[in-house]
């Protein structure tokens, strides 16, 4: 056997959703997200989560930074994305900065950026589980950080957000910043 | 068999199935060459070099491309929900994918329907997903590191990046604590190789073994040495090593490689894979206590 076709079949666990103003919002929401073959559903939001209407977009939580991207660049408004899971806590923004003698290694949740200090060339990204990561390892690495490109812009999942917390950290370091 | 599962960061990469075979610094998947770097590529690199030494089969592996839009992910789970009772694995190792609770629960219950089980190893968001979806209990071994098994321990979190900040500026010696509280929420897999400055071996929520020696920094920011430390528990559970003892003998091989290769922050994890045979051939009766083969490659 070599190269395999198979059809989908899908049942949908997101995890996260996204909460809109109007029904109608919400169902244009849905329109954009499945447009660009994002896996999503109409759901009535848990009370404790209920902002606005009473619809929200289900959604893969690990994909929010591609999805706030999306919905952005289509002008769809929208009041958050939050775990569906009551009791998640918020997004880590903690960042953990090691000196290497010659170079940096910044962490920011499970990804972690590597930098040598004279030039600011990334040597290395390491952690991570989600599928832009590879990608992102192979854009990033070997590049200076001021020409590399946003992880933010290119990547699609919570891991690439992380990445991204992590190089801004490197930059802010490099440039002369004091470490968070 | 010893299947690998994961994405690669091929963007029209269809999905694949092959033994794998190695052409320099890549893997070659029916005849496609797959560089090595972090992730899936390393992991099944360190298998294969491993699998080779000790001249097993070599590792299976199920690939496709993705590079974070999911439907390559979508279309991996699918394939194997379908097929792994067919395929039959001993050992299924699961790598990078977008993580989706409702195909890892399809697939858990795909793999109960299996004649003979395989160990279940899980690694990257393949662990995530486990976890998030409450089926870490159904996995053989999970792998995470110091940030990852804080995920393990909070009950709430679905993803590393909602991990309650307490426990992810808990200290690196503390791993032993969160994986006991990971295991107590049901959110662990009967072992866990805890990767970090010690690498902690942990059965059912108590420390089996711990691996210091040699102490190597270095490793921790070159991409994809936590993956072939999950490569090498893959193959030597393939071996017929127990699972507690594959562990404690891929965090000293890693180590060891690291420290052969001489390793700096700026190394790439190929340079790491290239001292396995050398490791194994120096150590590996003495580890393992059992000589699997004379002088090997």
């Amino acid at each position: 056997m070599a190269f395999i076709k198979r059809q989908q079949k899908i049942k949908f666990e997101g995890g996260g959703l996204v909460l809109l103003d109007t029904v109608e919002d919400a169902i244009a929401a849905e329109k954009i997200l499945k447009a660009e073959s994002y896996i999503v559903r109409l759901v009535a939001p848990p009370p404790e989560l209920r902002k606005g209407c009473d619809l929200a977009v289900e959604i893969n939580i690990a994909e929010r930074p591609g999805i706030e991207r999306l919905l952005k660049e289509k002008g769809m408004p929208y009041f958050g994305i939050e775990p569906l899971k009551i009791g998640t806590a918020p997004l880590l923004e903690v960042v953990k900065v090691t000196d290497f003698g010659k170079w940096i290694m910044v962490r920011a949740g499970n990804m972690k950026v590597t930098y040598e200090k004279d030039s600011g060339v990334i040597v290395n990204v390491s952690g991570g589980g989600c599928p832009d990561i590879p990608y992102l390892y192979a854009e990033l690495v070997d590049k200076r950080m001021e020409e590399a490109p946003s992880p933010k812009d290119i990547g699609f999942t919570l891991c690439a957000l992380n990445l991204d917390r992590a190089l801004d950290e490197c930059l802010n370091i490099y440039k002369g910043g004091t470490p968070k | 068999m010893m299947l690998i599962a994961g994405t690669v960061p091929i963007k029209d990469m269809p999905l694949t199935f092959g033994e794998i075979t190695r052409d320099g610094d890549s893997i070659v998947i029916n005849g496609r060459s797959i560089p090595c770097t972090q992730g899936t590529a390393a992991m099944i690199s360190a298998a294969l070099t491993a699998s080779s030494y000790l001249k097993l089969d070599a590792p299976y592996a199920l690939l496709v491309g993705d590079i974070g839009r999911g439907k390559g992910s979508r279309e991996l789970y699918q394939y194997l929900i379908d097929n792994v009772a067919e395929l039959a694995p001993q050992v299924l190792a699961l790598h990078y994918w977008l993580p989706d609770m409702a195909q890892t629960r399809q697939l858990c219950a795909a793999v109960e329907e299996c004649q003979r089980r395989p160990i279940m190893i899980a690694d990257a968001a393949s662990m995530y997903s486990a976890k998030a979806a409450g089926l870490a209990e159904t996995f053989d071994v999970f792998t995470p590191d110091a940030t990852e098994i804080a995920f393990l321990a909070d009950p709430d979190a679905t993803h590393p990046a909602y991990i309650a900040k307490h426990l992810f500026e808990t200290d690196v010696r503390r791993s032993p604590e969160l994986a006991r509280a990971a295991y107590t929420n049901h959110s662990s897999a009967k072992l866990l190789l805890v990767k970090g400055t010690t690498d902690y071996i942990i059965g059912n929520g108590e420390v089996i073994a711990e691996v210091s020696e040699p102490n190597i920094p270095e490793l921790e920011p070159i991409g994809g040495t936590g993956d072939t430390i999950t490569g090498l528990v893959a193959a030597l559970i393939y071996a017929g090593l127990e699972a507690s003892e594959a562990a404690v003998i891929a965090a000293k091989a890693n180590r060891t490689a690291g420290k052969y290769a001489r390793v700096t922050p700026a190394s790439k994890v190929k340079q790491v894979i290239a001292q396995f045979p050398a490791v194994f051939k120096d150590n590996l009766c003495d580890w393992s206590n059992t000589c699997y083969t004379k002088g090997g490659n």
